[in-house]
């Protein structure tokens, strides 16, 4: 990394630091929370599913049991931090034991398997904990956002950090040819199932991970909800307006599609889905690469055409 | 009657024809001979419409083809029988050929070319109920012709119409390809099997490596010093 | 017990039809097209609209309406293919299934949103003279309506199997699914037979869609539960195979049933999906399709 982009990056993280002590409004800090979970989301989903290749439509599971584990324990007075790490453990147990029978589908059937998948431990934990789960009165009355908002925050900065340091590494390497040609990556030595298993697995942590943290930040919800197909949808959705398969991309799409579906809401009510909708369809068209793609079509233009100014001054001259 | 100028052509960045010209006269029997993966059956593709050149000139009668999609060209009267046959596996013989006759103007004439397939090859009427996946190799090619002709062409394409074949039906079916000519349907024949090709062709060419390296009648050809060194052994 | 059973039964069965039904169109236009329409059960939502509009506003029988249902329906899916699947007509294969069930995901958000403005998001239904009539055969009811349902869903099958048997264009079709550079060497236009399907597909689920919108009840937000019913079907019964389709239809309904009776209700959507799961799993070419060549 540039060592300017470093800086960039400290800078950015110390502002966020920073932003409980200035910010009053509890809705503003709740905004940043929702995009802060977004961005593990999205990053996490990218890593399997930009990364790697294999688009997942059951990620709200791992954010489901993420929550779910999490919560019952630390409901049940264990302490925070094993209650957390319980959450992320939980997926990626789960991540294991589908994984195999998992891979053996590709592409498409990957697809609408885990689409299955999900749809089944929605159902399932609709089924076995019907109730709404809210905090004690004990736990209500010393409420406070601001450790809410950290948690999530170093989860962020784990997560980026982490598909960044993946993204530069053998393994993130491998998981990219995978992607790129399965078969052509086994003939090169890339071990296909173990990368796509292990792409599952950190996905799998990280989207625990943001359900933990959705379980110790949210007062009352069913426990079900989590589980809900729409995280999956959304989550998918500012992947690929973001950018697929890259760092940057996942960011910008959670903070683009949190902060344009706030405003919609406001003003359009309900209906900001059909936007999205139609902004979907229209990446998945005409621009698979996302803002990242377009940010880079048009500094090639703007840069060519530069060039070509200067070649024309120096023809003339 | 049909004639390919120029043509080069490419599978992604890879350039597969270099520049390809040749003509086919009509009534003529004309052989395009070459190794495996020297263009023939890319040069195919361009005719047929499957694949778009990246430069040069394809006419049949007169009409651009390049303009054409590719059941426009086959409604043109150019019938194409793709390497290995490619019929129809799960339909049977019979639909088979009724495919064949998909262009309006077959069709109108449907049974009485049927009954001139049938004649020809009486097998096919035989096993007209039957799954054509179920029939021998040989009978598989003989479908595969059968359904090309169904179409009434005025330009046939065989693409490696020997290949796979045992070397008994090999003879029969160059000898069939003699006598669709004999009829009056001009023939441009593919080849790997560059003696009997060269034989009963009337003028050939010889393609390697995406370009035409020679031409001429099947004679000349025999004596050319790279055809026999190459080939003929 | 065993009457009760054999009454669950005989219901999971009668609903299996519409199961199969609404499989129907996805697996056709996936089969020759490799279009994997996730948005299947909103245009099946759009079909129920359509057939509960024109019963409320002109009076319509829902089952005298159908045709003007598939009528309508096959405009929608035309609009739809025009506008967005032809697009992505010449990917290669895998991307064209990706990318076109990426699509159909976009269509579900704004299809779903669409309805919930013009239609809110009340729960409706058909409810005509003969909605609650039964007749009984050997102790066992059968309600007039889901047995109707049960013929249309068969007639259809049917039909659609003689169109694709007995005329030029579904030979065509067929020939398109077994090898399309062939098929288009025989001089059939492949964007045609694409298209077709498409609005035929389109026109089935409008069908689907009456059927539910009598048997049932249809809102903004049913297309998702159809979606997953009619990917489950279509990979129960094989893909490209009609029988099969509506066997799996019939398979699904019967085991749904089955499982509320034994289990309970809450989990008859989720034995589906694990059937759906082992069976995409362990037997890719479908329970009861052959095995691909």
């Amino acid at each position: 990394m540039a060592r300017i982009q470093l800086l960039l990056v400290a800078v950015v993280v110390i502002l966020l630091a920073c932003l409980p002590l200035v910010i009053e409004k509890d809705s503003t800090l709740n905004l940043l929370v929702l995009i802060l979970l977004f961005i593990i989301m999205a990053s996490s989903w990218n890593i399997l599913g930009g990364f790697t290749g294999q688009t997942s439509l059951g990620h709200a599971a791992f954010f489901g049991l993420g929550s779910l584990a999490t919560r019952l324990l630390w409901i049940q007075g264990f302490p925070l931090l094993p209650s957390l790490l319980a959450g992320g453990g939980l997926a990626v147990v789960f991540a294991l034991v589908i994984g195999i029978p998992a891979f053996k589908l590709k592409g498409v059937y990957f697809a609408i398997g885990t689409l299955a998948l999900g749809q089944i431990l929605f159902v399932t934990v609709g089924n076995l904990f019907p109730t709404i789960s809210a905090l004690p009165v004990e736990a209500l009355r010393t409420y406070q956002l601001a450790p809410r908002y950290y948690l999530f925050l170093v989860l962020t900065i784990l997560t980026v950090g982490f598909a960044y340091l993946l993204a530069n590494s053998r393994v993130g390497l491998g998981m990219m040819a995978v992607r790129e040609d399965e078969d052509a990556a086994e003939a090169l030595g890339v071990n296909a199932r173990r990368h796509k298993l292990l792409a599952l697995v950190f996905s799998a942590f990280l989207a625990g991970m943001a359900g933990s943290a959705f379980a110790y930040y949210h007062v009352s919800y069913y426990y079900q909800f989590p589980f809900a197909p729409i995280w999956s949808f959304d989550t998918l959705t500012m992947v690929y307006i973001g950018g697929q398969g890259t760092i940057i991309g996942p960011i910008v799409g959670a903070i683009f599609f949190v902060l344009l579906r706030e405003f919609l809401v406001l003003n359009v009510g309900e209906y900001h889905l059909i936007v999205f909708g139609v902004l979907f369809i229209l990446v998945v068209l005409f621009l698979p690469g996302g803002f990242v793609e377009a940010w880079e079509k048009i500094r090639n233009l703007l840069v060519r055409r530069r060039s070509k100014r200067d070649r024309n001054a120096s023809t003339t001259a | 009657m049909l004639k390919l100028e120029n043509i080069n052509a490419y599978y992604g960045d890879l350039q597969a024809l270099w520049g390809i010209s040749l003509d086919v006269n009509e009534g003529e029997l004309v052989a395009l001979v070459g190794p495996n993966g020297a263009g023939k059956t890319t040069t195919l593709k361009v005719i047929a419409g499957l694949l778009a050149p990246a430069a040069g000139l394809v006419e049949f009668r007169g009409q651009d083809l390049l303009k054409k999609s590719v059941h426009q060209i086959v409604s043109l009267g150019i019938s194409q029988v793709p390497e290995g046959g490619r019929i129809f596996p799960g339909m049977t013989v019979l639909e088979n050929l009724e495919l064949g006759a998909f262009v309006p103007e077959a069709r109108k004439a449907k049974d009485q070319t049927l009954q001139s397939v049938y004649k020809s090859y009486p097998i096919l009427e035989e096993r007209s109920d039957q799954l054509a996946g179920t029939l021998s190799g040989g009978e598989r090619q003989m479908l595969a012709i059968g359904r090309a002709l169904m179409s009434k062409p005025r330009l046939l394409v065989l693409d490696e119409p020997s290949f796979g074949l045992a070397p008994i039906l090999v003879d029969q079916m160059f000898v069939m390809i003699t006598e669709i000519n004999k009829q009056g349907v001009t023939v441009l024949l593919v080849e790997q099997n560059v003696r009997a090709a060269l034989e009963v062709a009337h003028r050939s060419y010889v393609i390697e490596n995406g370009e035409i390296v020679g031409e001429g009648t099947g004679v000349d050809l025999l004596s050319f010093e790279s055809i026999r060194s190459a080939y003929l052994g | 017990m065993t009457e009760a059973f054999v009454q669950i039964i005989i219901f999971g069965i009668l609903i299996g039809a519409l199961y199969g039904l609404a499989a129907l169109g996805l697996s056709m236009v996936f089969g020759v097209t490799k279009i994997l329409n996730i948005a299947h059960g909103e245009l099946i939502m759009l079909g129920g609209y359509a057939s509960f509009w024109l019963f409320r506003l002109v009076g319509l029988d829902p089952f005298i309406s159908l045709p003007l249902t598939m009528l309508i329906m096959a405009v929608v899916g035309l609009v739809l293919y025009k506008l967005l699947f032809v697009r992505t007509v010449k990917l290669p294969e895998e991307e064209k299934i990706k990318n076109t069930m990426l699509i159909g995901f976009g269509l579900t958000l704004i299809l779903q949103n669409i309805a919930l403005i013009l239609w809110t998001a009340d729960d409706r239904g058909i409810t005509t003279a003969y909605s609650g009539q039964v007749f009984t055969v050997l102790n066992i009811r059968f309600p007039i309506v889901r047995v109707a349902g049960f013929a249309v869903a068969l007639i259809c099958l049917l039909s659609l199997h003689l169109f694709l048997r007995k005329t030029y264009t579904g030979k065509a079709i067929r020939a398109t699914v077994e090898d399309w550079e062939a098929a288009a060497l025989m001089g059939i236009n492949i964007q045609q037979v694409y298209m077709l399907s498409f609005v035929l597909g389109a026109a089935l689920a409008g069908v689907a869609g009456a059927l539910v919108s009598v048997t049932f009840s249809i809102d903004p937000s049913m297309g998702m539960h159809w979606t997953l019913k009619a990917l489950i079907v279509m990979v129960l019964g094989g893909l490209g195979s009609i029988a099969g389709t509506f066997a799996g239809g019939i398979l699904l309904g019967a085991t749904e049933s089955a499982t509320a009776f034994l289990i309970g209700g809450n989990y008859r959507e989720v034995i589906g999906l694990l059937l759906f799961l082992l069976v995409l799993i362990f037997r890719p070419q479908g329970l009861l399709g052959a095995k691909e060549r």
